[in-house]
């Protein structure tokens, strides 16, 4: 993987020869490196497997330089990158891309410039991540793997199923991954001439366990910054939820209320709160907050804030892929939206839109403060700062500050008869993102509560959520003090969700009732 | 002085590579098998929002993935994948042999580990086993690519131009309209595969598409976002003359887009569609079957969700629970329902051999209602003990592939669509498809279409917005009491599965079907 100084020499090295030309007005170049590795795992008791089905690896470097040339018509701006030439022949294809490609946008005013933020975070990635082996990513896997087998040989419920104690005949299968990132970046520009970088590592772990035969699931997460903390708990866990799970029931479709878990928190801010709190939905009038920056859309008990620079958080980082500070965008506070996830165009797109006061509820120069681009940053591919992508607003640490101090138990005591929901699958806006009507089904870790009580598992893929965002939103009752990380599939950010989340009322279908009798 | 990237590198380096593989493998210890995918692509796309241009961009794309097999005791595989540039073409070999170092010890670190644990793992280790590929007919090919106008030969003002004009066109077409977006892409692609079994599998492909997205604000207030997609393996000529192939028809993109345009605003003024207590009778048309079979048949028909390789991400198959108890030779639909998969079909699915130079073939996946097989890999099908049928992709050489879905579609029937609309006394006609969600074993769906009519008396009525149906698959598919005669493919842009998540391009379609699912509208 190319070290940083040689991103930082190619960087210098871009803007010093892009100032040589002269219909250059402005331009900004970004050096980046990135290894994505995988081990992918999958274990079944009673099929043929591998374990470790696939240790696996993406690695990239290159540079990308956006230019701003002059010309009769106006500015025009183009975009172009190289693959694996740090070069100054790298830099000269990248920008021969750019100009052949350079068109003129009436909306586009400069490149990003100074917004007054200062970067706050510095060297915080573990060196010993960004060195890691082969030989440590693929026993990182089997690690993960022995957590959860070891919670099933230990299982005195299992080996009470299993007909002659034959554990394998239960169908006991591990999925997931463990996930590796590393992403090393420079950036500089004519506003910028500094030129700045960043250096970032983490480590992920997303199992699911079953107890097949029983169709008992259960889900395990962790999250590392430090090599030394990687351990087998996500697959332990995976393995204790979905044996925690055995004897799940039917419930009956109706109107529940329900505690939410942390990955359902993360599926419904993934898939609708976070995409409706950016500017660039927003400007598309896509939004489910159209119109209603500064008003309340959700209980007031609700605060949210997306956290760029949080030290020890999983997704921080220094600086943006726009070489602008990170920092923190609360955009839900005590329940009234606040403010939203920006990259430098939506932002400066934003300002300049004669439509921005209905499309926010607000006239732009008073919510300004709530649209300073913090989240410019070229995901792509897996994870990754990549050089050939350019800025857009992308969370990275969601967390919900909780006004509780109360704990999960406490939650349930509260609930008469409810459903305390573990994970969500496939949730979807159905009606697209601005109407906020969304259906999703519970897929595991899921329990039914009657009288302040767990009363027993929800059988997995029965029942479908067919409900609306603001509904929930508008119906939290109650949130636990604690929050824990919650890693989502093809999701860039990390939400750091309530272990509960209570809401006082949602539509549940009962679902699949032909499969009782199917095998 | 770096030298260009074009598909012309193939020719250069395919001998060569194919020997590096073969040579490789046997000079790796205790390597069983190697492969090596090459792709290479050229082409342009265009950005333009609201009769704005935004971008373009005219580039290439060259990597390389890399598949190792070997152990000692027991195999295990390794992989590598790698993004390349201009720089590199001069030591392509080199590159690629640093790769294969890395795949082999990642094989042979995982084969160490995978011993230790069939012997520690007590009863609970028997399942580990060596990793296995079926056989197949290895293959030397050369297949060229189809299309009038090829898309490197376009130029890039051309494809920004055409792309703001039509975004133009539709921005001026109704006051109603207030955002659209339209994304023109072309270009020439061409992949390798060698193996150490000696395959060599060269094909040639043009892939051009268009998404255009429209949001449309009603008089009352109403909102309605819709997109959709125009596609094919072919070149730039399918953007100003649209399709009109037996199974694929498509307008030019210029009145595709003002189209999907006049149905945003046309639906920006109707009424809510209502739910059902019950279920109703739904007629399905092809664009809305295309994401249903999609989801229904097509995903849970990939045998590595149904072997549970994809239970942590995209879930897996209620026909399959194990290798003894599974839905094969069951009745899982109406005798009059059929559906396979065949990468020899026209369209974004289509292609000769997979990705691991297994010659593609139609499966038949639903056979007159009966449960008759799945997509597979050489390992998976290794594993079910069947013979390989050529459904193992990759969306970018680097990545490792995935079972996928060709061209997915159900079969045609015998009905005239519009006699199975005049049968119905009252139901709803879905057309075109929007959202879904899908459980996750893919045992009950709920999908939106773009419209939705009443029928009352034989005849189609009022349209609605925001409506959908919802149904438990097997139920619905055993409720189909009518199939038409009007099967079409449309291309399917986004499919993701995997991780990291792969968003793949494949054809699915259907003709008109009738069967019976709750009618599900908005939210209050």
């Amino acid at each position: 993987m190319k070290e940083l100084r040689e991103l930082e020499q190619s960087v210098e090295g871009a803007i010093a020869f892009l100032k040589t030309q002269p219909e250059i007005k402005s331009a900004q170049a970004f050096a980046s490196a990135n290894n994505r590795m995988w081990t992918r795992l999958n274990y079944t008791s009673h099929i043929p497997c591998n374990g470790v089905e696939e240790a696996k690896s993406t690695i990239d470097y290159g540079i990308g330089v956006q230019v701003v040339f002059d010309g009769p018509e106006g500015n025009r701006v183009g975009f172009g990158s190289e693959e694996r030439d740090l070069s100054l022949e790298g830099v000269k294809l990248a920008l021969e891309k750019a100009r052949q490609g350079a068109l003129v946008d009436p909306e586009f005013r400069c490149l990003p410039q100074p917004t007054g933020e200062k970067r706050s975070l510095f060297a915080y990635h573990d060196p010993m991540v960004m060195g890691i082996t082969d030989q440590a990513l693929v026993e990182g896997g089997w690690k993960i793997l022995d957590g959860a087998i070891w919670s099933f040989l230990g299982s005195d419920k299992l080996r009470d199923m299993a007909p002659g104690g034959a554990l394998h005949a239960l169908g006991l299968t591990v999925g997931g991954d463990l996930t590796v990132l590393q992403e090393r970046m420079a950036v500089g520009s004519y506003e910028m001439p500094e030129v700045q970088s960043d250096e970032s590592a983490a480590i992920l772990a997303h199992v699911t366990s079953m107890v097949e035969k029983a169709e008992a699931k259960g889900s395990g997460y962790s999250v590392h910054l430090k090599l030394r903390e990687l351990d087998d708990g996500a697959g332990s866990e995976a393995a204790e939820n979905a044996i925690s799970s055995l004897g799940g029931i039917r419930v009956p479709s109706g109107d529940y209320p329900v505690i939410l878990g942390p990955q359902p928190i993360g599926e419904l801010l993934s898939h609708l709160v976070i995409p409706s709190c950016s500017a660039g939905s927003f400007y598309a009038r896509q939004s489910c907050f159209l119109g209603k920056l500064g008003k309340q859309v959700a209980s007031d008990m609700v605060t949210i804030t997306d956290k760029g620079n949080g030290p020890g958080l999983i997704g921080s980082k220094g600086i943006t892929c726009e070489g602008l500070p990170t920092g923190e965008t609360t955009l839900i506070k005590n329940g009234v939206l606040n403010g939203l996830l920006s990259d430098w165009y939506e932002y400066q797109r934003m300002l300049h839109d004669p439509a921005a006061g209905e499309k926010l509820g607000a006239r732009p120069e008073d919510v300004a403060p709530a649209l300073v681009p913090k989240n410019g940053f070229r995901f792509a591919r897996g994870g990754g700062r990549n050089f050939n992508v350019r800025p857009h607003a992308s969370a990275t640490n969601v967390v919900f500050e909780s006004p509780s101090s109360g704990d999960l138990g406490a939650l349930i005591k509260e609930i008469k008869r409810g459903i305390l929901v573990g994970r969500l699958w496939y949730t979807y806006p159905i009606h697209g993102l601005r109407a906020g009507d969304f259906t999703s089904t519970l897929t595991a870790d899921s329990y039914f509560i009657e009288d302040g009580e767990i009363k027993a598992p929800v059988k997995v893929n029965t029942l479908r959520i067919n409900d609306n965002i603001a509904n929930i939103l508008m119906g939290i009752r109650g949130m636990t003090a604690e929050t824990r990380p919650t890693i989502l599939w093809a999701a860039d950010q990390i939400v750091y969700a309530p272990l509960g989340l209570m809401v006082d009322k949602v539509h549940f279908e009962g679902i699949a009732e032909f499969m009782e009798a199917a095998y | 002085m770096a030298q260009k990237v074009d598909v012309a590198l193939v020719d250069r380096v395919k001998a060569q590579l194919s020997n590096l593989v073969s040579e490789t493998r046997g000079r790796l210890k205790d390597c069983s098998y190697i492969d090596l995918r090459i792709g290479v692509g050229e082409g342009q796309r265009a950005v333009a929002q609201d009769g704005m241009r935004k971008f373009s961009l005219g580039d290439y794309r060259l990597s390389y993935g890399l598949r190792v097999i070997a152990g000692r005791d027991i195999s295990a595989a390794g992989y590598f994948g790698q993004s390349l540039g201009s720089a590199d073409v001069d030591n392509l070999p080199r590159v690629i042999l640093e790769g294969v170092q890395q795949a082999y010890e990642r094989a042979m670190a995982n084969s160490a580990l995978k011993g230790d644990r069939k012997s520690r793992w007590e009863s609970l280790g028997n399942p580990l086993q060596n990793t296995e590929l079926a056989p197949i007919d290895v293959r030397e090919d050369t297949i060229p690519a189809v299309c009038k106008i090829n898309p490197v030969d376009v130029p890039l003002e051309e494809v920004s131009r055409l792309t703001q004009e039509v975004s133009r066109a539709v921005a001026s077409s109704d006051p109603r309209v207030k955002v659209n977006q339209a994304m023109v892409e072309t270009s020439l692609i061409r992949e390798l595969i060698v193996s150490s079994e000696g395959a060599s599998i060269d094909r040639t492909y043009a892939l051009t598409q268009a998404l255009c997205a429209v949001v449309a604000i009603g008089n009352s207030g109403a909102q309605q976002s819709h997109y959709d997609c125009l596609g094919h393996q072919r070149g730039w000529e399918i953007i100003t003359e649209g399709i009109d192939e037996e199974l694929i028809k498509s307008k030019p993109l210029m009145q595709f887009a003002l189209d999907l345009a006049a149905d945003n605003v046309a639906l920006s003024e109707a009424r809510p569609c209502p739910s059902s207590d019950k279920d109703v009778i739904a007629v399905t048309d092809p664009h809305y079957n295309t994401l249903l079979v999609h989801e229904i048949v097509g995903h849970p028909t990939e045998l590595d969700r149904a072997l549970k390789l994809e239970t942590a991400y995209a879930g897996r198959s209620w026909l399959l629970r194990n290798l003894k108890e599974n839905m094969l030779g069951q009745p899982i639909a109406s005798p009059l329902v059929s559906a396979y998969s065949d990468p020899l079909l026209p369209g974004f699915g289509h292609y000769e051999y997979d990705d691991e130079a297994t010659p593609g073939r139609r499966v038949m996946l639903i056979d007159k209602g009966v449960f008759s097989g799945f997509m597979n890999s050489r390992q998976t099908a290794a594993t079910l003990g069947v013979s390989p049928n050529g459904h193992f992709k990759a969306t970018d050489a680097s990545l490792v592939p995935l079972i996928r879905m060709s061209t997915t579609v159900f079969g045609a029937g015998q009905q005239d669509p519009q006699e199975m609309i005049r049968e119905v006394d009252h139901g709803y006609y879905l057309v075109g498809h929007r959202i879904p969600s899908i459980s996750e074993s893919r045992e009950n769906f709920r999908i939106t279409a773009r419209k939705v009519f009443e029928i009352k008396n034989g005849q189609v009525g009022e349209m609605f917005r925001d409506g959908g149906i919802m149904a438990n698959t097997r139920d619905y598919l055993m409720s189909i009491d009518a199939v038409g005669n009007d099967l079409r493919i449309y291309p399917v842009f986004n499919c993701g599965k995997g991780q990291p998540m792969q968003a793949k391009k494949l054809g699915n379609g259907g003709p008109t079907l009738r069967g019976y699912a709750r009618l599900v509208g908005g939210t209050k």
